[in-house]
């Protein structure tokens, strides 16, 4: 299962944690410190599989076997922004890289050229965005269609996403190469 | 620019008040640089007062603030009761913040929570699909036993609703559910089944059905076998890759347990891998041959070794043509997983596997460094060290021209040499140059792993890996660890830190192959010679690290043992007896202490045959024991010990060098050379002393005396006779506060009444002449005469005095050498030592060398060496439960299957007695291992009660407080956890407070760029 989605800029300051177990912020907001110190020392070539920080090292189990524990860190950066995603070992880490980029294409969708701003003033709608796609650190939809069109059946009249979306566009900010690696 | 984006962010008709809203609170954040903290505290004062108002909108607005802040560390629990009055509310966004203020911030302990249930019944059931969906995105955050109880039918009934959105989640949910309260998933998984059977099922709830399954399968594979038809048919049919990933995670924990599915398996995976386009699909077929055992069987030789030569070939391909990092790692972490079933069909993939050796990407390196090692063989073990070495040179030069990287882009695979690759491989030169030291040290671990495995099997020329070792001295990075870590981590021990460290381990290494080779112990022992010697060390050891005080320890170790094969033992010596050498650390000292008399014994010997003997011999003398007694005052206990003993031996030598003597006084020329001769030292396995067994007549457990009151009674009346079998027996038996009678003895006292007789003031004066220290001998003896605690010189040796030897009949007790336990008899028992020889037909040019293995008693237990290799550290951590971690075991005890009759087959039952018999076994082991790491908590508990505590400690750390609430057992939650968080929490919140906030660059009006 996927135990956290994090969300963080090129400054280590966070735009989304979601934490599918429970755990206090301070822990929390350390654990973000350590995946964001292993994060920026990698340089872009480097593939997106991060090594398990101190926090988590301590309880993971040495052997190859499935358990409880999570030992798999896969992040995705874009732009300004590093996707952190922490899983057990049942998910597949292509599968995962594959997951980050469903999530910011369809926050793509929901902001129409999504830029660390639109993050910033829309976390709510983040926030549901993600949970169109996990439920308690599950998996529960992939296909970009109905994430976002779950996300509209909640937000159809709220008035505050067009105010930022019109901000931003304001910005003039380019489209989205990045998000054309699909695998 | 940035004020026009205010001002249209601004919306006045949605936020028309005074109070600031979520756009005005990140704004202002971006506006006070600097003194971010000091405004949060202040919005956080405006949101206590916001979040208690009456008007609904202000409230959910407050709290919507609040999340925002607590994602930056600020607490927010306080909070939560006004969370469950927004998530009341009958607005549905008013509703969604509520909700994420639940999710974001309730812990097992916020204790409102018991209040939301009915709010949750109602919302389940609510016909509208978002305010539906709420609660069962939410509920897996703040799920508890007993809300799990209550809202378990609410949550089944949703499993057959008519919207694909709800089943969906209701699935999971309920899976999250089961966790916490496993007879949910008894009741909900006929359902969860039925979803999983229906043909017309929308492929979004079945897919999550298969992510459900997924999780639970490893838990209980025996359940799903019966399925295994209809996961086939979805892998076959269904054309969706995340769900045939899945599947095939799902299936390599089946196959293990059905055989027959192996079969069937084989032509729809193969299919796969020769077809698909989906790199993640392919890399998890291969993972799942590999990982449910498809290569392990024996049956069908030829099909499995085409599988396996397949596999290994898409790998390859996946390392070697594409340029994607990331499928180069994934493949070297199946090769890893493959090496050890197929090591040969791995190893004919060394090429690639070596130059990802220096690929730029670090954890490339670590994955082919882990897989080098499992694959080496001894022919190739040099190659590959060599190799390796080569690396950590070029890192200590950090040259900017990085050789390997440029074989990677001509050499190996020219098919790919297109301007872009050469772009990339450019690229990666230059961000390659400088490997960081944690790397460095990775490395130099990983050769002592793969050269030091089975009792060094795989060695073949040992001259040449004592020239390594001496080679990775040199090599070694300037600074144990990363520096951050260890700042993080301050519960790490600072001596279990060192212990494990780099330098620590290679002079360990030189110690081992001086010890267990016999054929080599000359070129360690020299190599041992050549790092001690003080002109060498500024070469060898790089000023400011503490490389060299990690080293000098062992390899003194082995220059004095080994003091016959020295070169030059008069100069070991002099640099053993260096004085800049008081500054090293105490365990480096302890062992240099031990080195210094076999030394000089073994200088002695040389110098006996000289015209100048007397002269020489004095003149060291007088240098030992100047050196020893810079010691003897150390604050280290156990070196001022040694320092000490030595120091007295030698002052009597030099006493007896002093009289008239034209021969080498005994003392000198036998008595001190005998402490260290005899039996030759073997190397001991690690568990060894454990296997002692105890003698029948040494009773550990029973009283020395049953009736102690009775004994106290007496001598508190001063009836004993007060004789000096008294006094000792007054010292050991009866604690300081109620002895006064021990006053009574001058012996006794006289240890408390002259501090002079401390060991610090025995060695007074380094100038003393022969007379005084003559005069203060004669008076030492007389003070000590009636002490029990000093053993009298042998010419006084009159019986009273000496009350512990002397006595004739405590002899019998107390003689030592009678005490059983101390006579280990290795060589006398059974056939415990075991010498291999390493030769064969191919080694035939390098010497016969034999490897003296772990002596031990009775069977062969694999040698534990963990304590030495800290990336394995087993034991102890395995224990520990990781942080981010969901405990599903659980389920592991619930049998789903009682209740569906026609997917049950006989199997299952056995399986059900094995999985019975795996989880006691399991918790026998973690009891075992709970038990060394809390030995002292534990002391006096049974077993049983253990055991059962530990259970409730793990239930209540992931339940909630509202169990305690209901249960009114609260106070069983293990105060240490709770100390332990509390002590955490402390250290981490100086952190935390620096950290928050925003970015200063963003307001500042920087384009933030788009992602891209």
């Amino acid at each position: 299962m996927i135990n956290a989605v994090l969300v963080f800029n090129n400054n280590g300051q966070p735009r989304l944690t979601k934490f599918y177990t429970t755990l206090d912020t301070q822990t929390q907001q350390s654990l973000i410190a350590q995946i964001y110190h292993l994060v920026s020392q990698r340089p872009s070539s480097a593939c997106n599989f991060l090594p398990l920080p101190p926090l988590l090292s301590q309880g993971a189990a040495s052997s190859t076997g499935p358990s409880d524990a999570p030992t798999q860190i896969t992040y995705r950066t874009y732009a300004t922004l590093s996707f952190i995603m922490i899983s057990t070992s049942t998910e597949s880490p292509l599968a995962l890289i594959d997951l980050i980029q469903v999530f910011v294409e369809a926050l793509d969708r929901m902001f129409e050229n999504v830029c660390e701003l639109d993050l910033i003033f829309g976390y709510e709608t983040m926030h549901a965005v993600l949970s169109e796609m996990i439920v308690g650190g599950v998996v529960v939809e992939t296909n970009i269609e109905k994430i976002v069109a779950g996300v509209r059946s909640q937000e159809g009249t709220s008035g505050k996403k067009k105010a930022v979306q019109a901000a931003s566009a304001s910005l003039g900010r380019g489209a989205l190469p990045g998000l054309g690696a699909w695998r | 620019m940035l004020r026009a984006v205010a001002t249209k962010l601004t919306d006045p008709s949605r936020w028309p008040r005074f109070e600031k809203s979520l756009y005005d609170l990140i704004k202002g954040l971006r506006t006070h640089k600097g003194g971010e903290d000091e405004y949060v505290q202040s919005c956080l004062r405006e949101c206590k007062a916001e979040i208690k108002s009456q008007d609904m909108d202000k409230k959910a607005t407050a709290l919507l603030k609040l999340i925002y802040l607590e994602m930056f560390g600020y607490d927010m629990s306080w909070a939560s009761f006004h969370v469950l009055e927004v998530m009341s509310s009958s607005k549905y966004l008013q509703k969604r913040v509520g909700y994420l203020g639940a999710v974001q911030s309730f812990r097992p302990d916020t204790e409102v929570l018991m209040l939301a249930t009915n709010m949750l019944k109602k919302d389940i059931v609510s016909p509208n699909i978002p305010a539906l969906s709420l609660p069962l995105a939410s509920l897996p955050h703040i799920i508890t036993p007993s809300l799990a109880m209550s809202l378990l039918p609410d949550i089944l009934s949703r499993l057959s609703h008519s919207s694909p959105v709800v089943r969906k989640k209701s699935i999971v949910c309920l899976y999250r559910l089961a966790l916490v309260y496993p007879e949910a998933l008894k009741l909900g998984w006929p359902k969860i089944q039925d979803r999983l059977m229906d043909d017309q099922e929308d492929s979004s709830v079945t897919t999550a059905a298969i992510n459900v399954v997924c999780e639970l399968g490893w838990r209980r594979p025996h359940d799903f076998l019966p399925l295994a038809p209809r996961f086939f048919e979805l892998l076959v049919d269904s054309g969706n890759n995340w769900m045939a990933i899945k599947i095939i995670k799902l299936f390599a924990t089946l196959t293990p347990l059905e055989p027959r599915l192996t079969r069937k398996l084989l032509r729809p995976l193969v299919n796969i891998i020769q077809t698909t386009s989906a790199m993640s699909l392919l890399y998890e077929c291969i993972n799942g041959i590999i990982q449910g055992g498809i290569l392990d069987g024996e049956d069908n030789l030829q099909e499995r070794d085409d599988v396996a030569t397949l596999c290994v070939g898409k790998l390859r391909g996946m390392i070697v043509i594409d340029s994607d990092p990331n499928l180069k790692y994934v493949a070297l972490l199946a090769l890893n997983r493959i090496v050890t079933t197929h090591p040969t069909l791995v190893s004919m993939q060394q090429d690639v596997i070596m130059d990802c050796l220096d690929d730029p990407d670090i954890s490339i390196r670590l994955q082919a460094l882990e897989l080098a090692a499992g694959m080496v063989t001894s022919e190739t073990l040099q190659v590959v060290v060599e190799r390796l070495l080569d690396q950590l040179r070029l890192a200590t030069l950090s040259s900017p021209g990085n050789a390997p990287e440029l074989e990677i882009g001509s050499s190996v695979h020219p098919e790919t040499e297109d301007p872009e690759e050469s772009k990339t491989s450019e690229v990666s030169t230059s961000t390659a140059v400088a490997l960081p030291n944690d790397y460095r040290s990775e490395v130099v671990h990983r050769i002592l792993d793969i050269c030091s495995q089975n009792n060094y099997s795989e060695v073949v020329d040992f001259e040449w890996y004592v020239n390594i070792l001496v080679q990775l001295i040199r090599l070694l990075p300037p600074s144990e660890g990363d520096e951050y870590w260890n700042q993080n981590s301050p519960s790490q021990d600072a001596a279990a830190l060192s212990k494990s460290s780099t330098a620590f381990r290679i002079g360990s290494e030189i110690r081992n192959v001086a010890v267990r080779v016999r054929g080599v112990r000359l070129e360690a022992t020299r190599a041992a010679e050549s790092l001690l010697l003080v002109d060498n060390r500024s070469t060898f050891f790089p000023a400011g690290s503490n490389v060299g005080n990690d080293v000098l320890g062992p390899i003194s170790w082995v220059a004095g043992e080994y003091a016959n094969d020295l070169l030059s033992p008069s100069r070991t010596l002099q640099s053993l007896i260096d004085l800049s050498n008081v500054t090293l650390p105490a365990r480096t000292l302890q062992l240099f202490l031990q080195a210094i008399p076999k030394v000089f014994v073994r200088v002695n010997q040389d110098a006996g045959l000289g015209m100048t003997w007397k002269t020489e011999t004095s003149l060291l003398l007088a240098r030992v024991v100047e050196f020893l007694e810079a010691l003897a005052a150390h604050p280290d206990l156990d070196v001022q010990e040694r320092a000490i003993e030595f120091l007295e031996v030698l002052r009597l030598s030099a006493e007896a060098l002093h009289s008239d003597v034209q021969e080498m006084p005994s003392l000198l020329a036998s008595v001190l050379p005998s402490l260290f001769m005899g039996l030759e030292l073997n190397p001991v396995a690690f568990s060894a002393q454990k296997k002692v067994v105890l003698p029948a007549t040494l009773h550990l457990d029973v009283a020395f005396n049953d009736d102690l009151q009775t004994l106290f009674h007496t001598l508190d009346n001063s009836q004993l006779e007060a004789s000096q079998r008294g006094s000792l027996q007054d010292f050991y038996y009866i604690p300081d506060l109620i002895s006064p009678p021990a006053k009574s003895f001058p012996g006794i006292a006289s240890i408390e009444m002259h501090p002079d007789s401390s060991y610090q003031n025995v060695l007074r004066g380094p100038t003393e002449s022969p007379g005084t220290m003559e005069r203060r001998k004669l008076e030492r003896k007389e003070r000590y005469k009636d002490d029990p605690f000093y053993i009298a010189s042998l010419d006084s040796h009159s019986g009273t005095s000496t009350p512990v030897f002397g006595n004739e009949a405590n002899a019998d007790v107390l003689d030592i050498d009678a005490i059983p336990i101390v006579d280990l008899k290795l060589d006398s028992g059974q056939p415990d030592r075991v010498e291999r020889d390493v030769s064969n037909p191919r080694q035939g040019r390098y010497k016969k060398m034999e490897v003296a293995a772990d002596e031990t008693f009775g069977s062969e237990e694999i040698p534990s060496r963990d304590y030495l290799v800290p990336g394995q550290v087993g034991g102890s951590a395995v224990a520990k439960r990781s942080l981010l971690q969901v405990d599903s075991s659980g389920l592991g005890h619930l049998s789903m299957a009682s209740n569906d009759g026609p997917g049950a087959i006989s199997a299952e039952d056995e399986g059900d007695v094995e999985m019975k018999k795996a989880m006691r076994n399991v918790e026998q082991m973690r009891l075992r291992m709970q038990r060394a790491s809390e030995r002292i908590e534990l002391d006096g508990i049974p077993t049983e009660g253990t055991l059962i505590k530990k259970k409730k400690g793990k239930k209540k750390r992931a339940s909630s407080s509202t169990q305690e609430v209901t249960l009114g057992d609260g106070s069983s939650q293990p105060e240490e956890a709770k100390k332990k968080k509390r002590k955490e929490k402390k250290e981490k919140k100086e952190k935390t407070q620096k950290e928050p906030r925003t970015d200063p660059e963003e307001l500042a009006g920087k384009p933030s760029g788009s992602l891209a």
